[in-house]
């Protein structure tokens, strides 16, 4: 995989002594990173931190103290700029699709560079003909499966052409065939992709796997080496908990 | 009461359910009662009192109040048009007491202490062949809807924001509807198996 | 080895009909569903036009519920509203609740809120919704005549015998949220609009409670 950091260019993604709370919970104490690989893998025990640190970079959220910078910008202050250059898919496709139909959702994507929605939408067509998929243009979300409208999401998260893409749990829903899929999908792209996940098997390939623990890193390095790492404390947890009930 | 509850403790939030509501159906009433705004004016600067009482309890519902300031003076300047400016200053005085009590009410009880009370104040109703258990259900269905359309609509919210680096409103009306009548029905799948034929 | 799934462009399209179940607990559900709508437009702290001009959203929620609904569930969701409201939840627009709200002057209209559902939704039952331009239309002309004339009918008899006043003072004087109700009746055809094409199945009008 050719990377996609030149020496000149600045940090894909900086975070710098960022700390988040959360109503009364600390969400991340002191927490810097510097993510420039191509392909990185963020894994975890749930309420580890890991949508929220994609919702820091993404802007979404805004931490108490500390920076997050995307491409050189702050994720903060240039919510025009930053839109171009980082993109984020849920969870689940239905708390992100905004329009009824195909091609309208993905003209959404498109409407930062300010052309008319009719444009747009004939942009969107031509990427979704060009994928195979122009029957899909005027077809409505509401008549797709969970898996297509998965790939909605992936197709408007791709077509604004993002330097950098967050998938947050992307696999969780998809059945088998379309987790190969979506696996393929980010082995051909060309863009940074980070992708926190449970399962594992996804990012063991990664040459980055971040373990987040309780807002904090825990482990830092290879995708085989981390994921292992991780598997063994969640065998080891397990069994002290069995010990501790019996 | 849903997105509002607050969990900053406050005194009130020690008091019962069913002793707030009365409070509330009391006080509701006796606003429109009387008519002096003089005893308004103390009325709604007692509501005043107690609702800062609350102290940070009340940060979820700043906005609401806001608004609620804003309509009370757009009525009073409605009933200004209208050449009766006295029944406005007594309308918005109205207003702010009943606003300030409900929302002091949402702030500090669980929805489930509500809908208890709901119930027993609707089993009398039994007797006239009205199923107070189904009706206590709806509400309690209806309050679970109403948390979960501000939950969807700040998710639908967030995600419009990455995209498009703006705010989404009035746009995400469509997709929350959409999504709100799916997961109706979803709910009615589920309590198609539960409930009794 | 070929891997046949959803993305692949020649697999047959997986067509997912709205599925509804003419149950009980369906129409108990969207029943529900509406009256939380009705609620949640209470709750929001809300947009004023530039004049200034208020725009309570509620009546926005009585005029989906009659379009979406039907008659008869949406008159259903609307009493199951004001059922809550008597109750003491505070629903009505500013967080009001309790008996209280039911004398006050403007009870006109919150009586007018179950009228005016019943009456767009029978419009929505009647008026062509064969394709989404036209059940659109017919969701702004069931609003306008449902959502706002019913309910300013109710908040006058309500303004003059409640407020005492003359019928040509509570006549100009809800003159005055016409072109607001006006705006949300176009906000209530673009859902419809947008419901109609991401929802292929969804019959309008209570027909799919058929």
């Amino acid at each position: 995989m050719s990377s996609v950091i030149s020496s000149s260019d600045p940090t894909p993604i900086h975070l710098d002594h960022v700390r988040l709370l959360r109503g009364t919970t600390t969400v991340f104490g002191d927490l810097t990173l510097r993510l420039s690989e191509s392909r990185i893998g963020l894994i975890g025990d749930n309420g580890a931190g890991k949508s929220s640190l994609f919702r820091l970079i993404c802007g979404l959220d805004k931490p108490q103290s500390g920076s997050v910078s995307v491409w050189g910008i702050d994720a903060q202050s240039q919510p025009s700029e930053r839109v171009g250059l980082v993109g984020l898919m849920f969870q689940n496709p239905d708390d992100q699709i905004i329009f009824p139909t195909v091609e309208e959702e993905l003209a959404l994507s498109l409407s930062p560079n300010g052309l008319s929605r009719k444009v747009n939408c004939q942009q969107a067509r031509e990427v979704l003909t060009a994928r195979g998929l122009g029957h899909w243009a005027e077809r409505a979300i509401g008549s797709l499966s969970q898996g297509q409208r998965q790939h909605v999401c992936w197709l408007a998260l791709m077509i604004a052409s993002p330097r950098s893409v967050l998938l947050d749990e992307p696999f969780s829903s998809l059945d088998l065939p379309g987790r190969a899929m979506l696996d393929m999908e980010i082995a051909k792209a060309d863009q940074q992709v980070i992708v926190s996940t449970h399962l594992l098997d996804h990012v063991r390939g990664f040459e980055r796997v971040i373990w987040l623990d309780k807002g904090q890193v825990r482990a830092d390095g290879s995708g085989a080496s981390v994921c292992a790492a991780y598997e063994a404390d969640v065998a080891a947890r397990c069994q002290t908990q069995h010990l501790n009930i019996d | 009461m849903g997105s509002f509850y607050s969990d900053h403790r406050t005194w009130l939030h020690a008091v019962a359910a069913p002793l707030k509501l009365l409070l509330l159906a009391v006080v509701g009433t006796a606003l429109y009662v009387f008519n002096s705004p003089v005893v308004l004016l103390a009325c709604a600067s007692l509501c005043l009192l107690l609702f800062a009482s609350l102290g940070r309890a009340t940060l979820p519902a700043r906005k609401l109040l806001i608004m609620v300031v804003a309509a009370g003076l757009l009525i009073t300047a409605f009933h200004a048009y209208l050449q009766q400016p006295l029944v406005g200053v007594i309308s918005a005085l109205r207003l702010l007491s009943a606003s300030l009590l409900g929302i002091a009410l949402m702030l500090t009880t669980r929805a489930n202490d509500l809908l208890d009370v709901l119930e027993s104040l609707l089993s009398p109703l039994n007797r006239f062949g009205i199923h107070s258990n189904a009706l206590a259900l709806q509400v309690a269905l209806m309050l679970r809807f109403t948390e979960h359309f501000f939950i969807q609509w700040k998710r639908l919210d967030d995600a419009h924001r990455v995209r498009t680096g703006k705010a989404g409103g009035f746009k995400l009306l469509a997709p929350l509807t959409i999504r709100m009548l799916t997961s109706a029905q979803r709910v009615a799948d589920a309590l198609e198996l539960r409930l009794p034929p | 080895m070929r891997l046949n799934c959803g993305f692949h462009p020649e697999f047959p399209d997986r067509l997912k009909p709205f599925n509804m179940t003419s149950s009980r607990s369906s129409g108990l559900a969207y029943v529900s569903l509406f009256a939380a709508l009705v609620a949640v437009f209470g709750l929001i702290p809300k947009i004023d036009l530039p004049l200034g001009v208020p725009i309570t959203l509620q009546t926005l929620g009585v005029m989906l519920a009659g379009c979406m609904l039907g008659p008869k569930k949406a008159l259903q969701a609307l009493l199951l509203f004001l059922l809550a409201v008597a109750v003491g939840l505070p629903l009505l627009s500013g967080g009001r609740g309790g008996l209280g709200v039911f004398v006050a002057p403007s009870s006109g209209y919150l009586i007018g809120f179950p009228i005016g559902a019943l009456a767009t939704g029978l419009l929505m039952a009647y008026l062509p919704v064969n394709s989404p331009r036209r059940a659109a239309v017919s969701a702004f002309v069931a609003s306008a005549v449902g959502g706002v004339l019913a309910i300013h009918v109710c908040g006058v008899i309500g303004l003059v015998t409640l407020a005492k006043l003359s019928w040509t003072q509570a006549f100009w004087g809800t003159l005055v949220f016409v072109p607001g109700d006006l705006i949300k009746c176009v906000l209530c055809a673009i859902v419809v609009h947008s419901v109609a094409r991401g929802l292929p199945d969804w019959r309008f009008g209570g027909r799919s409670f058929q």
